[in-house]
């Protein structure tokens, strides 16, 4: 064996003094420099076996179903009968030919100017950075961190469904009621968006009876009866008529259903 | 590597942190933060009495309190078991009093949600130390002097801060939230918010920040120099009274913002049932 092949054992992650085959052996005993190189890598693959596993936090599996339950719902909600989607959809088709339009015309007029394909990088570029600012803030262990966060979340476009999940889980899930209370008023763009409305309103309605905190239950069922949102309805009812809830908030719920009606 | 003294069942702590009995039922417990180049944070959750946590110029926790009758319904009829014997005093109770050190993080856990005595703590920090706090079944809660981030939630009571130089995030359900700052850090997002109380925050002349305002039934009054940024506009209600006749309502609805010195990071202030006063220093 060569010192070639004896290299290429030694990758395979063979730890010197067990299984190792004779001709290696043989090798390691004549060669120095492979002999030093196999118990530096053998220390390596070592220390590489007592690095913990990462486990995935409880959290994750939670996520996941709010967010496919989200999904679910938005599906739903979008499959709609036939006649009814006709006029949508011819508003549609006449957008995106306008659109097509527009877009051939700006693409005309910019043909020369080669400086454009970069201006649009650099705001893609920009766009992307608000968002992680946005987001990694939101995940701060400091409530003004996350609060700075939520801000920040209005500053992408509200198409962002990567923010506007993580407003939705801190909404559910942030120890602070400070911050929770913030973060259901930076949903509100997102209820204007075409492309995350449904998403967003299906949260809006499911957040409601997780909340225990009187001053976000009453911005949730404020931000309701804004969007007029009959689907919580069923919800808002049962809030008039449970007795542990606070008296404040079951008369907004009630004013809500009379302002929706 | 965890620090732990338990106060409860007699009394149990360990020799580095004996309780050192003080006045008459005042207990004293110190506990080191680990290591004093690197952030301090203070955490205390739960506790039946009132609560301080006041900024120092020394490099330990000092953790003192007294416990004291409730009467009344809270009791649990504890009765005269409780009452100390002629020529003694309390020097340890049944009440658990958790206290841990981890990562430079000191956590202050107070059980005996419905105990017959209400423990009123004070606790003293480093000023730079973040201060995190929440309580359901506390009486008031004051923070003095601390520079750091505070954060705190109260459900019956107020919440007081002052000499604040830090950042702050304030809570309370049923109680007024009076906050006084001497210094705002300049990128640090802040919040206050009360159900059924007042929210009163004086802030140094020359901070730059936005506000964004919300009260449903109650006013907003400050001496800074404000420039409100454009209304949502209002809202007409029409609703259909028993007797069929349309009821109309106009609501100026929503939150209301507008700019300090220039304008700077969001500071949001919401009260359901209170006035909102924000005052120059």
């Amino acid at each position: 064996m060569n010192c070639e092949q004896a290299k290429t054992q030694m990758l395979g992650g063979t730890i010197p003094g067990e299984n190792q085959g004779e001709e290696f052996a043989a090798h390691l005993a004549s060669c120095e420099t492979c002999r030093t190189e196999s118990s530096r890598i053998g220390a390596l693959w070592q220390s590489l076996d007592l690095l913990p596993v990462e486990e995935p936090s409880g959290k994750v599996r939670e996520r996941f179903y709010e967010m496919l339950g989200a999904y679910r719902q938005g599906q739903a909600s979008v499959t709609m009968p036939v006649k009814q989607a006709w006029p949508r959809m011819i508003w549609q088709v006449a957008a995106a030919a306008a659109l097509l339009a527009v877009g051939l015309g700006i693409g005309y007029g910019v043909r020369e100017d080669r400086s454009r394909p970069e201006l649009v990088q650099l705001r893609e570029e920009v766009a992307s950075m608000r968002q992680l600012v946005a987001l990694s803030l939101m995940q701060q262990q400091s409530a003004s961190d996350r609060l700075r966060g939520v801000s920040w979340s209005y500053q992408v476009e509200p198409s962002d469904e990567e923010v506007m999940n993580q407003l939705v889980t801190t909404v559910n899930h942030d120890p602070n009621v400070n911050v929770r209370l913030a973060a259901v008023d930076a949903l509100r763009p997102f209820t204007g968006s075409p492309a995350t409305h449904l998403m967003a309103r299906n949260a809006v309605i499911q957040a409601l009876p997780k909340q225990t905190t009187p001053i976000v239950q009453v911005a949730l069922i404020d931000f309701l009866a804004e969007l007029k949102e009959r689907n919580a309805a069923p919800e808002l009812r049962r809030m008039v008529s449970d007795p542990d809830i606070d008296s404040g908030v079951r008369k907004r719920a009630e004013w809500a259903l009379e302002r929706m009606q | 590597m965890m620090k732990r003294i338990v106060v409860g069942m007699g009394l149990a702590a360990l020799a580095a942190a004996q309780p050192q009995p003080g006045a008459e039922g005042r207990q004293q417990l110190t506990m080191h933060f680990r290591d004093p180049s690197m952030p301090r944070k203070l955490v205390v959750e739960g506790g039946t009495g009132s609560l301080t946590i006041r900024g120092y110029q020394g490099q330990d926790a000092i953790i003192e309190y007294t416990g004291r009758e409730i009467s009344g319904a809270n009791g649990r009829g504890r009765g005269r078991r409780n009452e100390p014997p002629a020529g003694m005093h309390r020097i340890g109770e049944s009440r658990g009093l958790d206290i841990t050190e981890e990562d430079n993080t000191v956590r202050v856990n107070s059980q005996g949600i419905f105990g017959g005595t209400a423990r009123d703590m004070v606790i003293q920090v480093p000023a730079q130390t973040s201060v995190n706090v929440k309580t359901m079944f506390g009486g008031s809660m004051t923070i003095e002097n601390i520079s750091g981030d505070i954060e705190a939630e109260n459900f019956n009571g107020q919440v007081t801060i002052t000499n604040a130089s830090g950042s702050v995030v304030a809570h309370s359900m049923n109680g007024k939230i009076l906050v006084s700052l001497d210094r705002v850090a300049p990128d640090k997002s802040m919040s206050f918010s009360t159900f059924n109380g007042d929210i009163d925050v004086t802030l140094p002349a020359d901070t730059k920040a936005r506000f964004k305002m919300r009260t449903d039934f109650g006013d907003i009054f400050t001496d800074f120099d404000v420039k409100m940024e454009a209304n949502a506009a209002p809202v007409v209600e029409e609703s259909k009274d028993k007797n069929g006749k349309t009821r109309r309502r106009v609501r100026v609805d929503g939150t209301q913002s507008g700019t300090i010195n220039g304008g700077g990071p969001e500071m949001q202030f919401t009260t359901f049932n209170g006035r909102i006063l924000i005052h120059k220093k």
